[in-house]
């Protein structure tokens, strides 16, 4: 395994971020509202680096093997954020969002790289497209999951009239629910597309279509379709950011438990 | 330091602790009069600069004096002229001098000294103090820069601070709770049951707050129109209660009915047609104006008064562990502008500048051969004291206070030597 010393150093930059995200939640002060965004930024860098280091140890994409695939899923999550920070300017998403990105850049940097020859199929691409759209989807869709958590914890505290410093940074519910909106539509049709792509090549590849990472991203494209749904019937509000949380579960099994010991073709090599 | 020289800054004032309300009446000025007391207190040569900053809570006059000018002095001019018992004028009365005058007003511009604490009216009233001031020609540096200085101290404190962040009115907290649902306010819909006070004064509220769409609901249409058309808004038929529900976002019920106007059927058919879009509903109104557990339907807020009271209550509490925060920003302000105001005593300002022109000397000196420099040192000395003989005289010998220290405080300025 490489020792991922740029790696490491990149998570030190996301841990710092955190820290600087809660304190700006804590004590408001304009002036240091750069700092989180620029903490991440290096970090990024960093991340980067390590994961052309990554490639080039393997000689191919650095998600072929699972370590390097959750590691691209934290560096996308960290690009969504800054996108997310200079879009919308909420601030308060900061200290919820952070330790996903710090804990999947672990994690990715903690599993072990096999040096097994790659699958039929595991090159080119349209390979890394598919792959590509799928993080994206994961990503998109752990945004979805957190702005639900912001969702329910703000509505609870409307609720019981608490009007601390948490309720007065947080966004309104509406604006939340926006927010969880893009990022599902996001989610879906990249999921879709990523989903599309390799129906396609696993016919080419395996002529053969069951494989069980099919069906569970058939179910997460039903879930959050469904949740969709439910937004057009009126449902908007607490539900729809309880299915989200359900739907995250789902993606969460499908990424790990299906990909490690179900599927044959998903498993990383 | 707290003085410059024989300068001191001095505090005269009568605010909502010390003085009933019948003695603040009697020393409430008006701009006119705000006028005429500042001329009058520098004509008396009580003071060479002066603010009074005058509201319904306070008058508070602050001056700058070289004098001999004391609380009583003040006191008898101001309640001769407001034709005040003087013992009336003095029980009601407090005193500051120094430090504590400028302390004083660094608290009242912060709102620390508010009864609503940290409201941010006060800095306006402040500021308009100083402008009136200024125009009548009361104010040089030392008022400028005190008042200058309070006022950004107290901008600080409301940035920098949560004392400032939580509302403590009830329409306030209702629009913040509100604001919390459905972010943006002003696209959305306030409907309000009944035109009586509370009514008048929270759709009032709702357009000042930029509210582009209210519309007014009461059992005496005549009343709901006059209300609609003076704020801006529509007038609903009490019989179209119903499909109104549906359309707003924001329902407050402030009638004076003995039962509920809005029943939970009313409410639950009126989401249906929203199509479960977020409602809230305030109510203002005793007795209730909407049944009981209209709050529990899905997506509906409902908050009565005693739950507002209660946040009110609570976010009193939260501006209060503030204070400590508050205090230290002022105080860090406070002592910029105090060791500004020490200095600007004569005598240290020309120690300062000799000072200053010694090291310049001895610098050029540094560049000559070792054998000249005596030489040259002597010459320099000569031209420096020789240049410095007549500023210094007059800077000492200026009568006015104020000029001199408008004179300490150039010189420091042209000379850099505050760095």
């Amino acid at each position: 395994m490489a020792s991922h010393l740029l790696g490491w150093l990149a998570v030190a930059f996301y841990v710092a971020a955190e820290a600087m995200a809660i304190l700006a939640l804590v004590v408001p002060r304009e002036r240091l509202g750069w700092i989180t965004p620029a903490l991440v930024a290096a970090g990024l860098a960093l991340h980067f680096r390590d994961l052309l280091l990554r490639a080039h140890a393997l000689g191919s994409v650095p998600y072929r093997t699972l370590g390097g695939s959750v590691s691209l899923f934290g560096w996308m999550l960290g690009i969504a954020f800054l996108v997310l920070l200079l879009r919308h300017r909420e601030r308060a998403i900061g200290p919820f969002l952070i330790p996903f990105i710090v804990l999947t850049t672990a994690v990715g940097l903690l599993l072990p790289d096999s040096s097994s020859a790659p699958a039929e199929g595991t090159h080119g691409a349209l390979f890394a497209l598919h792959v590509t759209l799928a993080i994206l989807a994961y990503a998109a869709f752990t945004f979805s999951f957190v702005l639900s958590l912001l969702y329910l914890i703000q509505n609870r505290q409307l609720r019981r009239r608490q009007t601390g410093i948490l309720f007065a940074r947080l966004p309104a519910l509406e604006v939340i629910s926006r927010m969880n909106h893009t990022s599902v539509v996001i989610g879906l049709v990249a999921l879709a597309a990523s989903l599309a792509i390799g129906i396609v090549r696993a016919e080419m590849f395996w002529s053969s279509l069951a494989d069980p990472k099919i069906a569970w991203a058939l179910i997460t494209v039903l879930v959050y379709a469904a949740l969709l749904w439910m937004e057009r019937r009126g449902w908007e509000g607490p539900r729809v950011a309880v299915l989200s949380i359900f739907g995250f579960g789902v993606v969460m099994f499908s990424y790990t438990v299906v990909n490690v010991y179900l599927s044959r073709a998903h498993r990383f090599r | 330091m707290n003085s410059a020289g024989e300068a001191r800054l001095l505090l005269l004032g009568w605010n909502f602790r010390t003085a009933a309300l019948s003695v603040r009446e009697r020393v409430a000025f008006s701009a006119d009069e705000v006028r005429e007391g500042l001329d009058r207190i520098r004509r008396e040569g009580l003071v060479t600069e002066g603010v009074i900053v005058s509201t319904c809570n306070r008058s508070e006059i602050y001056g700058v004096t070289e004098g001999t000018a004391t609380n009583e002095h003040l006191t008898r001019v101001i309640s001769e002229w407001r034709g005040l018992d003087i013992r009336e004028a003095e029980a009601g009365s407090f005193y500051r001098e120094g430090a504590e005058a400028a302390r004083h007003l660094f608290r009242v511009a912060a709102g620390l000294d508010s009864l609503a604490l940290g409201e941010s009216e006060v800095l306006g009233q402040v500021r308009t103090a100083l402008r009136v001031a200024r125009e009548a020609g009361a104010t040089r540096s030392v008022l400028h820069r005190m008042f200058e200085t309070a006022m950004s101290a107290g901008k600080r404190v409301r940035t920098e601070t949560e004392i400032a962040r939580h509302p403590l009115s009830v329409p306030s907290i209702a629009f913040e709770l509100a604001t919390k649902v459905f972010g943006k306010m002003a696209e959305r819909t306030i409907l309000v049951l009944g035109a009586g006070e509370t009514g008048t004064l929270f759709a009032e509220q709702a357009v000042g707050a930029g509210v582009l769409d209210v519309r007014v609901v009461n059992r005496s249409p005549a009343r709901a129109q006059e209300l609609a058309t003076r704020i801006g808004g529509r007038a609903v038929p009490w019989d179209a209660l119903q499909p109104a529900l549906a359309e707003a976002d924001v329902v407050v019920g402030t009638t004076a009915s003995p039962e509920p106007v809005v029943s939970r059927a009313a409410v639950e058919g009126a989401m249906k047609e929203r199509r479960g879009r977020p409602m809230f509903l305030l109510d203002l109104a005793m007795p209730r104006d909407f049944e009981e557990g209209v709050g529990e339907l899905y997506n509906v807020y409902a908050y009565g008064l005693d739950d507002l009271r209660e946040v009110a209550e609570e976010n009193r509490r939260r501006r209060s562990r503030e204070v400590p925060r508050a205090e230290a920003i002022l105080e860090e302000d406070l002592a910029r502008f105090l060791a500004w105001f020490g200095n600007l005593a004569v005598v240290p300002t020309l120690n300062d500048l000799q000072a200053r022109l010694a090291s310049l000397r001895d610098a050029e000196l540094a560049r000559l051969p070792a054998e000249e420099r005596d030489r040259f040192r002597a010459f320099a000395d000569s031209i420096a004291s020789k240049l410095l003989h007549e500023p210094m005289r007059r800077m000492k010998a200026e009568p006015d206070t104020s000029r001199k220290l408008d004179r300490v405080e150039a010189v420091r300025h042209l000379f850099d030597l505050d760095k």
